[in-house]
């Protein structure tokens, strides 16, 4: 029996056995599809045939429902997104009510991927980058009937400036000298140093400095402690109503949504939009299988294939296997560049090759993996801009193994067999056509080459113990802990759980440590681990431009192992090449074509080096039901991201229709 | 000893099942010395597969067989159950016996750290030394950690037992015939103490498995270890449940209900030998 | 009565303080030894959640966010200024909600563990204890040994797979009851009886499973003391009297067995201040545990001190009252 091609009935069936036993199979009544949602709304009113009321005078019809990941939050009632660590940022706060100058999409974007949202164009240099001007729309109003002005931004850059402890602190008093309004519609920045990535802190990239409304804030003698309750709105909704206890954010569209920048692209379908809190993964699986839940921001994959099987209407990012989303990220080994071992680029390459990458996309995606064998994520418009053209370089690419031979580590069919491997278990799900492998899963990878990799470990002066282990030229056994998430995200540990045993059949003393978010990101900054599972390479997606996580990259930005790296150099690799080249990043302007012949050097020398081993994308499992609404972004129609705690997520809105 | 066993086994139906649940727990933690696949290696066997002759637990989505996996959980997990237990038990007894009977001032310092435990909330500290042990909290770590947390409900149990003990007529007659307090302790009380010993042993047992378990589910332990704890993590990282591998949740649980029916038919059968006098209303009744 | 005051009173409640100062010192230490930081969360909460922070910027941030929250001082003199406040009454604002007063997330979250775990555990026990007891006392009931057998089949499975269980058979399979939450979308919290009705009806399931899984322990409990009991001299000369079984069940066995089960259940009520995680999580119900959970991996001191202290002078409390009490339930220890 095939097992994924079980109807709903039967997986009703099943769930029902695994739960109930014989006992209550007696009662087992076929469950309608749809109309047997539990009640959510508890007691809820049929108002409309077939409709609901999914809360008081709001229906079911009209509302799209949401995961919110953040899961519970605590305290229900703080929307001062400018505050750190604030828990409501993505109950749709940041999605539908706050606005920022600019937007970068991710995938292609709704009308190209730049966005001027609060901005009517782009961001203005001067010669020399030393000043930003910054044109804004006319006639955006404020939720409460006041005008958005230069003003509101000006004021959003001081008072954060002036106040210690608020995000953006730091970077506005390292970067702005001034703020000048010379009109209503204009602000000048003049900057402290040249800066030609100024922008990018005004640029939505799932967040980014959203504008405060001045003259809300303005009243209060304590920004800090301000809890901005009721949020005043600059996006098309405001706050209807929330759950003390954080479980719930409902949110109305506004009447004059006609007045916000999102109205260029029509009026947002969704009359109510409400985000919740999920809970565990089974239960997102049953709330969506009973309508209970339109937009699911990230499940594991079982969860993802028992939604493709079961429920019809339920669509992820492609339209089969590997459903998932790639999200601008890139899951690496991070190696830390300084231990010893570690500090070898032989070593680096050794474990590299040790890594089987079918088993570690079969073990963490069962397949549904998007592989990147470069230092960039293989997401977005990266594939056009990186992928497709470095293709030539990474098949002609050598590795000297030390007793003078030399050797081309590229793979350039791991996506295929990935493919054919994943096909074992879920049949015609998977593609067989190369350009919808290459779409689906990637490129290539580097080869599992054992035998390559012993005479790497053998050139660096390591040798096999009495045991088999390796040991390195001090004497030492090579030991890796390799750090991975815990269950906040399955993926991760499943997939770093591979690459252990992965580098165990290769004889190197490896373990899995698997911590919580807190600790790892603690011990990682540090630098206190052999290496970590995790990402430190992230892109705008979109946009060609890396600076996003080049910057603190640069050797200036440098920290030892036991000081806290500053920014993502977490792996403490220095480069007088890299330097160089991400100098010359920060002189050019952002759309300057140049800046793609700099991230290619840069993947050369990164390649070369092997600083960090890149594994694949993060793929996020959104799943949106098209029960109730159609028309959510998919790899066909990519006009933005459907992870539904990203910002950019705000295009949704206006591009769904409720079903026919 | 051997008599006993026996005619336990000939008399007592609880006692024959009870000896046949833990007989076959031991003998599936047993198997762990012989498994043919290293619990840390995954992709041994095909995945998904449901119980059948070959694979009897079935094969879970990380394509190792369950019986064997099982086999280490239930090992690791009762070394944890174990070495807690007799930590706890030892404390406990000590503490309890000494206050109930010694009373004042001893009393009052014993159940002043008593106390002190009692009141402390020991998921949060649990989880905060997993933090400063920075991933050593090994198994053992954790059975010893637990064992420390564990007792003193127990031991105050046992102080109240031994309380009310005290002021029956044959502590009195043993106190003027002129018994030693240890050994009146140890010959007169401990009787009566052992059964709540008993039944708190296998609570206790409980409570350390299920610690170990809600860390795991958590994602706080070792979860390359195989526990009963860490089978369930792993079954909920694929979600076993709505993706139908039912027996992926369904091997732990198994295994604990034979474990701990196990362990409390046995318990039951032996507190009411050590008990004469329960055993002899029981045939006349 | 003044030797009563002198020789028990004084000292109990000096031990009562003790226990408090030694609990709270502790909880105060051991977060402090973690070395997870509550501003290094904040900023590398800040670094993955995905927007472009400069270095420098997060050089600021350490600092501003140290002085902010207090920590700039040494653990002294930390330690010193918590007793300062705690003593006017503050607890402070959460570190990790900042500035929301810790008093604040306690107040939100406790009325609904408290208005689920207390009726969860009182009728666990009473369950527990009445079934225990007819347990110990008519062994060879076929039907009560059935019970037996059953009640301690379903403690061993994990509490997480048995929520789960029910949630999915009883408010998905056969949707009857409420599929999350303590309340639906859109309902304000009100003293009315619809209100009332809803919330119960949300309550059922969470109630229901913590109910299945807490019986067994005090039926345990209660039939060995049961057991232990029956062999009594006076018991066996109530049967002797020919006193109808129910009676002796309910004036001469149950009331001296309780003794140990009603200290149970005291340390028990005093545990409930930290929550139940895992039920919360599974039911989407609000209460402790979640807050608990947060306060602990994002190391918040400050509310981390909140509950445990909170949990501490309950549990605290709960055991002195028993201590006080004890001579009332058993006359026994009165004499002394």
């Amino acid at each position: 029996m095939n097992r994924y091609t079980l109807s709903r009935r039967e997986f009703l069936a099943q769930l029902g056995l695994v739960t109930a036993g014989a006992m209550l199979t007696a009662c087992a009544g076929p469950a309608a599809p749809g109309g047997a949602a539990p009640a959510a709304g508890g007691g809820a009113a049929v108002s409309v045939a077939g409709d609901r009321e999914i809360a008081p005078g709001v229906l079911r019809s009209e509302t799209l429902i949401l995961e919110n990941p953040t899961g519970r939050v605590v305290p229900a009632d703080d929307f001062n997104r400018w505050r750190p660590g604030i828990q409501s940022a993505s109950t749709g706060l940041q999605q539908l009510a706050l606005d920022a100058l600019w937007y970068i999409d991710p995938d292609a974007g709704i009308d190209g991927v730049w966005d001027n949202s609060l901005a009517a164009e782009k961001p203005i240099y001067n010669e020399d980058f030393t000043q930003m001007t910054v044109k804004l729309r006319e006639g955006i109003y404020w939720s409460d009937g006041v005008e958005f002005t230069a003003e509101d931004v000006a004021y959003t850059v001081e008072t954060l400036k002036a106040t210690p402890g608020m995000n953006y602190n730091g970077q506005f008093n390292k970067y702005v000298a001034s703020v000048e309004i010379p009109d209503k519609y204009t602000v000048v920045f003049n900057l402290t140093e040249p800066n030609s990535r100024f922008h990018g802190l005004f640029t939505v990239r799932w967040s980014a400095c959203f504008i405060m409304p001045k003259h809300v804030f303005e009243k209060q003698s304590d920004i800090v402690a301000y809890t901005f309750n009721p949020p005043v709105s600059l996006g098309p909704y405001v706050l209807k109503d929330y759950d003390p206890q954080g479980d719930w954010y409902l949110w109305e569209r506004r009447e004059d949504w006609q007045r916000t920048t999102l109205a260029r692209f029509g009026m947002p379908a969704p009359k109510y939009a409400m985000y919740i809190n999920a809970g565990p993964s089974d239960k997102k699986v049953m709330a969506q299988t009973s309508g209970e839940l339109d937009v699911i921001h990230d499940i594991a994959p079982e969860g993802m294939i028992t939604l493709a099987r079961t429920n019809p209407t339920s669509k992820g990012w492609f339209k089969s296997f590997p459903w998932a989303h790639p999200d601008p990220t890139l899951p690496s080994v991070i190696y830390n560049n300084e231990k010893p071992g570690l500090d070898n680029r032989d070593i680096r390459w050794a474990l590299t090759l040790a890594i089987d990458i079918v088993r570690v996309a079969m073990a963490s995606y069962r397949g549904a993996a998007t592989i990147s064998a470069i230092h960039v994520p293989p997401t977005g418009l990266y594939p056009g801009y990186y992928f497709e053209p470095m293709q030539d370089w990474l098949n002609n690419f050598t590795l000297d193994l030390g007793n003078g031979e030399q050797y081309k580590p590229y793979d350039p069919d791991a996506a295929q067999r990935i493919a054919e491997e994943a096909r074992k278990s879920l049949g015609d799900m998977v593609p067989t056509d190369l350009a919808e492998i290459r779409k689906a899963i990637g490129y290539g990878w580097w080869k599992h080459d054992l035998e390559a990799a012993e005479k790497l470990m053998l050139k660096a002066g390591c040798t096999r113990n009495a045991a088999g282990k390796w040991v390195l030229p001090n004497g030492e056994v090579f030991k890796i802990a390799l750090m991975a998430e815990g269950d906040t995200r399955p993926v991760m540990n499943r997939g770093a759980a591979m690459i252990v045993e992965n580098w165990s059949e290769f004889g190197v003393d490896a373990s899995l440590d698997v911590r919580d978010n807190a600790t790892r990101a603690r011990l990682t900054l540090l630098g206190e681990m052999d290496a970590e599972f995790g990402w430190t390479v992230e892109t705008w997606g979109g946009h060609p431009d890396l600076f996003f996580f080049l910057e603190s990259w640069h050797s200036s930005f440098y920290r030892p192992t036991g000081e806290n790296a500053v920014g993502r150099n977490r792996m403490r690799w220095r480069h007088p090449e890299l330097d160089r080249i991400i100098e010359a990043i920060q002189r050019l302007d952002f759309d300057d074509p140049k800046g793609i012949e700099l991230g290619q050097e840069f993947i050369k020398l990164a390649v070369n080096e092997m600083p960090i081993t890149p594994i694949m994308s993060y793929n996020v499992f959104s799943v949106c039901d098209e029960r109730y609404w159609e028309g959510f972004p998919t790899a066909e129609n990519p006009y933005t991201n459907p992870v539904a705690n990203w910002a950019n997520t705000k295009y949704m809105y206006v591009k769904i229709k409720p079903k026919a | 000893m051997l008599a006993v066993f026996r005619d336990l086994l000939r008399y007592d139906g609880r006692f024959r099942v009870a000896s046949l649940f833990l007989m076959l727990t031991l003998l599936l933690a047993a198997l762990a010395w012989f498994s043919p696949y290293p619990p840390t290696r995954t992709f041994m066997t095909p995945q998904d597969l449901p119980p059948s002759l070959e694979h009897p637990f079935g094969t879970n989505s990380r394509g190792q067989d369950l019986l064997w996996w099982m086999a280490f959980a239930v090992r690791n997990s009762l070394i944890l159950g174990v070495i807690t237990a007799v930590v706890s038990r030892l404390i406990a007894i000590f503490v309890g016996l000494v206050s109930g009977y010694r009373g004042g001032f001893i009393d009052r310092a014993l159940m002043s750290a008593n106390d002190s435990f009692v009141v402390l909330p020991v998921l949060p500290i649990l989880v905060l030394l997993s933090f400063l042990l920075q991933g050593q909290l090994s198994l053992v770590t954790l059975a010893l950690l637990l064992g420390l947390f564990g007792w003193p409900w127990d031991a105050r149990l046992i102080r109240a037992q031994v309380l009310s003990l005290k002021e029956r007529a044959f502590t009195r007659t043993a106190v003027y015939s002129g018994t030693p307090p240890l050994l009146l302790t140890l010959r007169e009380h401990l009787p009566f103490v052992l059964p709540v010993v008993f039944a708190t042993t296998i609570n206790n047992m409980l409570w350390s498995i299920g610690m170990e378990v809600t860390l795991s589910v958590l994602g706080l332990s070792d979860v390359t270890v195989p526990t009963i704890g860490t089978t369930i993590f792993w079954a909920n990282q694929h979600q076993a449940l709505v993706a139908g591998v039912w027996w992926w949740l369904a091997a732990p649980i198994l295994v604990a209900v034979v474990l701990f029916l196990g362990l409390y038919l046995l318990f039951s059968s032996v507190n009411e030998f050590i008990d004469p006098r329960t055993r002899l209303r029981r045939i006349g009744a | 009565m003044r030797k009563f005051v002198l020789n028990y009173l004084v000292p109990r409640i000096a031990q009562y303080i003790l226990v408090i100062f030694l609990g709270v010192t502790l909880t105060f230490i051991i977060p402090r030894l973690s070395p997870n930081d509550p501003v290094e969360r904040q900023v590398s909460q800040l670094m993955m959640s995905g927007s472009h922070v400069s270095p420098e910027a997060i050089i600021a941030m350490r600092e501003a966010l140290t002085e902010m929250y207090g920590l700039s001082g040494s653990v002294w003199e930390q330690y010193l200024a918590f007793w300062g406040r705690l003593l006017r009454g503050d607890l402070g604002p959460s570190l990790s909600s900042f500035p929301t007063p810790v008093i604040q997330l306690l107040a939100t979250a406790m009325p609904w563990t408290f208005g689920l775990l207390i009726p969860a555990i009182l009728i666990s026990w009473i369950v527990g204890n009445v079934l225990g007891a007819i347990a110990g006392y008519y062994e060879n009931n076929r039907a009560i040994q059935i019970v037996d057998i059953l009640s301690q089949a379903i403690r061993p499975i994990p509490y997480y797979i048995v929520a789960l269980v029910m949630l999915a058979v009883f408010a998905y399979w056969i949707p009857i009851f409420p599929f999350s939450g303590a309340y639906p979308p859109g309902t304000r919290v009100e003293f009315s009886w619809s209100f009332a009705w809803t919330v119960l009806r949300h309550s059922i399931l969470p109630l229901l499973s913590l109910i299945l899984l807490g019986v067994g322990g005090w039926f345990v409990g209660m039939k060995s003391l049961t057991s232990n009991i029956i062999s009594e001299d006076y018991v066996v000369y109530a049967e002797v009297t020919g006193l109808p079984k129910k009676r002796i069940l309910s004036q001469y066995i149950i009331p001296n067995a309780m003794l140990p089960q009603i200290t149970g259940l005291a340390l028990q009520l005093g545990l409930i201040f930290s929550g139940a995680l895992i039920m919360e999580v599974v039911f989407g119900y609000p209460g402790m545990g979640t807050l608990t959970f947060q306060a602990v991996m994002a190391n918040d001191y400050t509310l981390i001190m909140g509950i445990t202290l909170l949990s501490i002078i309950g549990v605290a409390t709960a055991v002195l009252i028993l201590d006080l009490i004890y001579p009332l339930f058993d006359p026994r220890v009165r004499h002394q």
